[in-house]
């Protein structure tokens, strides 16, 4: 059961260069939690909490990993010890019932904090990861997904590290060999995390090549329990709130 | 049972006048899990229509200094579907019920009253005739339009009507008394205050709308100073409203002449903040040995 409650921060270390891991002590939070679930975490000094997706579940620990984007995560970044206020687990969190489909994950930016997760929950079962990032230097968990035994394909806008542009056209180019050779990628289940406009590409890809799979929306949210509305997106004409109905929602959904 | 806290606004019977504010408290009855509805003085649900609205556009929430700006442009289930489920819902918390409705005219906000007439478990309705995020202007600002609509559903309501004004106006005390006037029970000041904010990296608005309506600690000390002018004017009750985040900010509201509040912004942040303020208002009065809440409505000295 979601709940509004103080606890313990056990560690908050830098992840990478503009990435922080902060792991809380929350017995009760990480026996129920599931990837692609979210909190909102009351960081003194802003105004509204702040929605982070979980990134690591363990026996009595639940760890964000945030990137700092503004001013609440750079505050977040400098809490090393003490206690938070977290409200959560909230929203469905991601589908991990796909049967003999095999998991391909497309992140861009802070997207993988969140499906890492997921790749963690379905370890059996090893998967493809397409990761984009502006650069090498955003670049993170990449040593954690070659732990799982994932196939990892990285790209950078600057070209600083795999292939140069966006993780969907990357995607795209793999899809479209595949098809060219006949090869068959119709067991692809495909996860989405990451900024809208790369999301809204991954969703014209799949749709192109009728995958089937999830993404998970970002949107500016004030409660994360449905209360203010603030998150509404419209879905097959209808009103659906992101801290509620989803975060994630199915791509065959009309997003 | 304490009874230190009880009033009666407008006719309504209330445990203490810590209300949820319209719009931040969904349907009402959805947050049980988190918080105990039922130490609530009243649920104010979201602003019904006629008709559901969807509402507007992304983005609708914007941080600023201490407080946001909303754009959520009413967007609600309509009228037919509120008393469907939600209603249900609410009226098994056993906590009065409270119906925010708008409309555009008289004749959609007696329409709506109609409908919730059928409904005995409702305690009263609040008309919001300033929601800021509508295409059309602010109900409110057109006076003669607001006196039709609280005549004609004072015409037919069998429930107190409280009348929620915009801050946004010359003088608020003059609209409150005209309120009054046509028959109002009680009014709520204030609703939000229109206002904007730019993101300077991008050059764009931060809502949609470009404008939206600001609330939070930013707005509490302008809400109290509305509070204050039109108790000066009225005889009916205030509900005081803005910015309201601890049981001291609701001290405060009452002795500006608030006979309740109704909390929004600070229940987004934490719902538990609702229980916060009624527990610490029924500790101010031990503290201070005050018998009644009542005492300190308009208890300012000058
Ligand atoms: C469901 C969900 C899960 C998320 N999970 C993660 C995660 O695991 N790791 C991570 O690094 N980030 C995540 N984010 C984004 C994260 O919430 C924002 O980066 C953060 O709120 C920025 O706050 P700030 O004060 O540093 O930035 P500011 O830009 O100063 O924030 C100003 C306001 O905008 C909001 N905001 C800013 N960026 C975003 C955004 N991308 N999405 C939603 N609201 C935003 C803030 O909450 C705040 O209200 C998630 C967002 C959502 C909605
Ligand atoms: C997200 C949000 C949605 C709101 N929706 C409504 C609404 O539907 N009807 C209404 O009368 N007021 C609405 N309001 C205004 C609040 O009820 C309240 O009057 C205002 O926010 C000031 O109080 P506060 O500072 O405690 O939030 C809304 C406010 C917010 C923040």
């Amino acid at each position: 059961m979601r709940r509004d409650t103080v606890c313990k921060i056990i560690s908050n270390k830098q992840a990478g260069k503009f990435f922080f891991e902060m792991k809380a002590e929350w017995i009760s939070a990480a026996k129920i939690c599931a990837p692609g679930q979210f909190f909102m975490i009351n960081i003194p000094g802003v105004f509204l909490r702040r929605p982070m997706g979980v990134h690591k579940i363990e026996k009595k620990t639940i760890s964000f990993l945030y990137k700092v984007a503004g001013k609440g995560t750079g505050i977040l970044s400098q809490m090393k010890k003490g206690k938070i206020e977290i409200l959560g687990p909230l929203g469905n969190g991601y589908d991990l019932n796909i049967g003999s489909k095999t998991p391909v994950l497309i992140a861009g930016g802070t997207g993988i904090a969140s499906l890492y997760c997921l790749a963690a929950a379905i370890k059996k079962k090893k998967g493809i990861l397409f990761y984009g990032a502006r650069s090498r230097k955003d670049l993170i968990c990449l040593d954690k997904f070659r732990k799982l035994g994932w196939r990892v394909f990285i790209s950078t806008e600057d070209g600083s590290k795999g292939y140069k542009g966006f993780v969907t056209e990357m995607f795209e180019k793999d899809l479209a060999l595949r098809f060219r050779e006949k090869e068959n990628f119709s067991s692809y289940y495909i996860y989405v995390c990451g900024p809208s406009p790369m999301m809204n590409a991954a969703i014209k890809i799949a749709r192109h090549y009728s995958l089937s799979g999830c993404v998970s929306l970002e949107e500016k949210m004030a409660c994360g329990v449905g209360n203010c509305q603030g998150c509404s997106v419209l879905i097959d004409g209808q009103n659906k709130m992101v801290c509620k109905d989803g975060p994630v929602f199915y791509i065959n959904q009309n997003l | 049972m304490n009874t230190k806290l009880n009033i009666n606004f407008a006719g309504i019977k209330l445990k203490n006048p810590v209300l949820t504010a319209s719009g931040t408290f969904g349907y009402g009855y959805e947050l049980a899990d988190l918080i105990p509805l039922e130490k609530l003085g009243a649920i104010i649900t979201k602003t019904i229509t006629l008709e559901p609205r969807l509402g507007n556009p992304q983005p609708r929430i914007a941080e600023v200094e201490s407080g946001m700006l909303n754009a959520i442009g009413l967007q609600n289930i309509g009228v037919k579907n509120f008393i469907e489920k939600p209603l249900e819902n609410l009226k098994k918390t056993g906590v009065p019920i409270i119906v925010s409705i708008a409309g555009k005219c008289g004749k959609d906000y007696a329409e709506i009253v109609k409908i919730l007439n059928g409904f005995k478990e409702i305690a009263a309705v609040e008309l919001n005739l300033s929601c800021p995020n509508l295409k059309k202007k602010i109900i409110c600002h057109d006076v003669s339009l607001t006196k039709d609509i609280i005549k004609r559903v004072k015409k037919i309501s069998k429930v107190p009507i409280i009348v929620k004004l915009s801050p946004l106006i010359t003088d608020i005390s003059e609209l409150a008394l005209s309120a009054q006037n046509c028959g109002a029970d009680a009014v709520t000041l204030a609703n939000t205050y229109p206002a904007m904010a730019i993101d300077i990296e991008t050059f764009k608005p931060k809502l949609s709308t470009i404008k939206g309506g600001l609330s939070g600690p930013c707005v509490k000390s302008m809400s109290i100073r509305c509070v204050y002018d039109a108790y000066q004017k009225i005889k009916i009750p205030i509900l005081g409203c803005g910015g309201i985040m601890t049981w001291q900010d609701a001290v405060e509201f009452m002795l500006a002449g608030a006979s309740a509040v109704s909390v929004g912004t600070a229940s987004l942040i934490s719902p538990k903040n609702l229980i916060k303020i009624i527990d610490g208002l029924e500790n101010f009065l031990s503290v201070k040995k005050i018998k009644s809440i009542k005492e300190i409505s308009g208890a300012m000295k000058r």
